[in-house]
């Protein structure tokens, strides 16, 4: 089973995802920012990270700038944000993000971008 | 070569806070070319009640997170007028990492934050009142509830509101069933608000 | 006394509260035991039910309730060797990272705080001496503080019941105590080279005193301060640290509750903090 860190300060988002991802057939954990993000990673090799962008201690720029330093596989990561400019966009790929997505996300549209990332074909 | 006790002569090797450590001292070291300097000079400013000014000056510029983050605890500490307004400006900054460390440092002031949060909740950028409901996350303040509560009856804008349903859902009390179910109404069409505004009357009907 | 009902939604609320504050998450299975301490908790400060107690948990201007809460879900019990993996990382893998790295001679420097009774500290040097080979050629300093003169005083003084010493293999026992009435005493090496000392960790002016250390044991402290003065304790301990130091929290604390500033480093023996080696 794929496994997908969710990293989200607010305890609704990570519900909402993990509701959605786990009725897609992942399993998944959560973290409530980068700090906690890196402190999983360590413990768990993910399929693939949803990162929100605002997040005390360590938002999500700082979480993907610290994984992505690193070496070894680079799982996808998506970027969730409320911030629909263009210059957060830019900065979220500059960071290594695979995809970026504008809160609040749609069932349909959260489970088909982990279906694309994940490289598997989407439901017919 | 063994397990010994170090000499009694003190703990530290030598003082490698070179500057001289009164008030003058410490604001000229904030602009010392060593990040480790600066820290010190940050940490021990909190001691100094005047000190607001020349480190919301700095936050302003400096660079080096670790510095940025003991200004922060630093501001927090004295939690004056400067200091709160100072971190009300870092909320419009274009750095996440400012942006959130200045919400954190706020959380931790309720009583200087009550009286400018409805402002905040009325700013014309949609960020800013996002950030202002995100302070209100940890905000130990017996309002919170209340302006949760407006923000969900009177922001239009969908990213708002869904940032304060989700704070509902720890701190909701009976009162916030009917803007709750008002702003399912709203937003009949945001599987989001939907799910959020849904689990956050369900904790407070199961009581 | 009227019984107090905790529902499955009060339970939720109260569960994510108390993760996004300590990063601990009540396993469902572990309800029965929260429930209880919960109920405690309420009728202690006399609220009625579980949403005044909560309200006042969440609202209350110092805090004061949450530590206790903190308090009444964790067992902070200490004894020699408690959480030995950590010992075992400091031997394996953080000291050897640390030697890597040395270019001069000086002492290998650890802080213990709090010291507690000493079990720590002591536990630590007795550790060394076992499972450290290359301690014949460095030397190792080892300073312990706490915040409480009496029992830095009984920690110098390093007597103990049986139960403090029941996780130690019998000959390290034997080796390093000698028999005291119904409990042990430490031996006189081992309490002339552990370097007791009383320091406030919440007050940033008496850290300054402590500085190039290369590893800081800092478990199960931090966890019982509010959000500021833990987030200005961690900042305190990273200058505390020297560039590549390692800091170890308790297994249940997490640093994502307290600073951004120490890389997350996996070791195989444990998760422990560091400050960065290109640190300034």
């Amino acid at each position: 089973m794929k496994q997908i860190l969710v990293i989200d300060d607010a305890a609704t988002v990570r519900l909402y995802h993990r509701g959605i991802l786990e009725s897609g057939g992942y399993r998944v954990t959560e973290a409530v920012n980068g700090v906690e993000g890196l402190e999983r990673v360590a413990e768990t090799a993910f399929d693939l990270y949803f990162v929100d962008v605002n997040m005390p201690v360590l938002d999500g720029y700082g979480f993907l700038r610290e994984l992505r330093s690193r070496d070894g596989p680079q799982p996808p990561a998506i970027m969730v944000s409320t911030e629909a400019g263009e210059q957060d966009r830019r900065l979220a790929l500059e960071v290594g993000a695979s995809h970026y997505m504008i809160k609040p996300v749609r069932p349909e549209t959260l489970l088909a971008c982990a279906r694309l990332l994940l490289g598997e074909r989407s439901t017919p | 070569m063994a397990l010994r006790r170090r000499p009694p002569a003190g703990t530290t090797t030598q003082d490698e806070r070179r500057l001289a450590r009164d008030f003058a001292g410490l604001v000229a070291a904030l602009d010392d070319p060593d990040p480790t300097t600066r820290r010190w000079a940050a940490r021990d400013l909190e001691a100094h009640r005047e000190a607001s000014p020349a480190l919301v000056a700095r936050l302003a510029v400096e660079t080096d997170v670790s510095v940025r983050e003991v200004i922060l605890t630093s501001l927090t500490c004295l939690g004056d007028d400067t200091a709160v307004d100072g971190l009300i400006q870092a909320l419009r900054s274009e750095d996440a990492l400012l942006r959130n460390g200045a919400i954190v440092a706020l959380q931790q002031l309720p009583d200087a934050v009550a009286p400018r949060m409805e402002a905040l909740l009325a700013d014309p950028d949609s960020d800013v009142r996002i950030f202002a409901v995100r302070v209100l996350e940890s905000l130990r303040h017996p309002r919170v509830e209340d302006w949760l509560l407006e923000v969900i009856e009177r922001d239009a804008h969908l990213n708002v509101c869904a940032t304060a349903v989700d704070l509902l859902g720890e701190v909701a009390s009976p009162r916030a069933r009917a803007p709750l179910e008002a702003l399912k109404r709203r937003f009949p069409d945001e599987p989001y608000i939907q799910f959020a505004a849904d689990l956050a009357l369900r904790r407070i009907g199961e009581v | 006394m009227p019984e107090i009902q905790i529902s499955d939604g009060d339970f939720l609320r109260l569960r994510e509260f108390f993760y996004r504050k300590t990063g601990i998450l009540f396993e469902p299975s572990k309800r029965y035991f929260v429930d209880k301490r919960l109920i405690e908790r309420i009728r202690a400060t006399d609220c009625e039910d579980f949403r005044s107690y909560f309200t006042m948990l969440r609202f209350q201007a110092s805090g004061q309730e949450l530590q206790t809460l903190v308090n009444a879900m964790t067992v902070n019990e200490t004894y020699f060797f408690r959480e030995e993996y950590q010992f075992a990382c400091l031997v394996n893998s953080m000291l050897p990272e640390i030697l890597a790295h040395r270019t001069d001679r000086d002492p290998i420097r650890i802080w213990s705080i709090p010291s507690s009774s000493g079990e720590e500290p002591y536990g630590i040097a007795i550790y060394l001496l076992e499972h450290w080979k290359t301690l014949s050629e460095w030397d190792v300093e080892i300073v312990s503080s706490d915040i409480d003169t009496d029992i830095l005083a009984r920690a110098r003084e390093g007597l103990y019941q049986a139960r403090a010493v029941q996780h130690l293999p019998a000959p390290l026992l034997s080796k390093y105590f000698t028999r005291k009435g119904d409990g042990y005493r430490i031996s006189e090496t081992l309490r002339e080279v552990v370097d007791f000392t009383r320091v406030n960790l919440a007050e940033p002016a008496a850290v300054r005193m402590y500085r190039n250390f290369d590893v800081i044991f800092c478990r199960n402290l931090l966890i019982y301060f509010d959000d500021l003065s833990r987030k200005q304790a961690a900042e305190s301990l990273y200058d505390v640290l020297r560039p590549g130091g390692f800091l170890c929290l308790g297994h249940s604390e997490s640093m994502s509750r307290m600073s951004l500033l120490f890389r997350v480093r996996r070791f195989p023996e444990a998760i422990v903090y560091q400050k960065p080696w290109g640190a300034r």
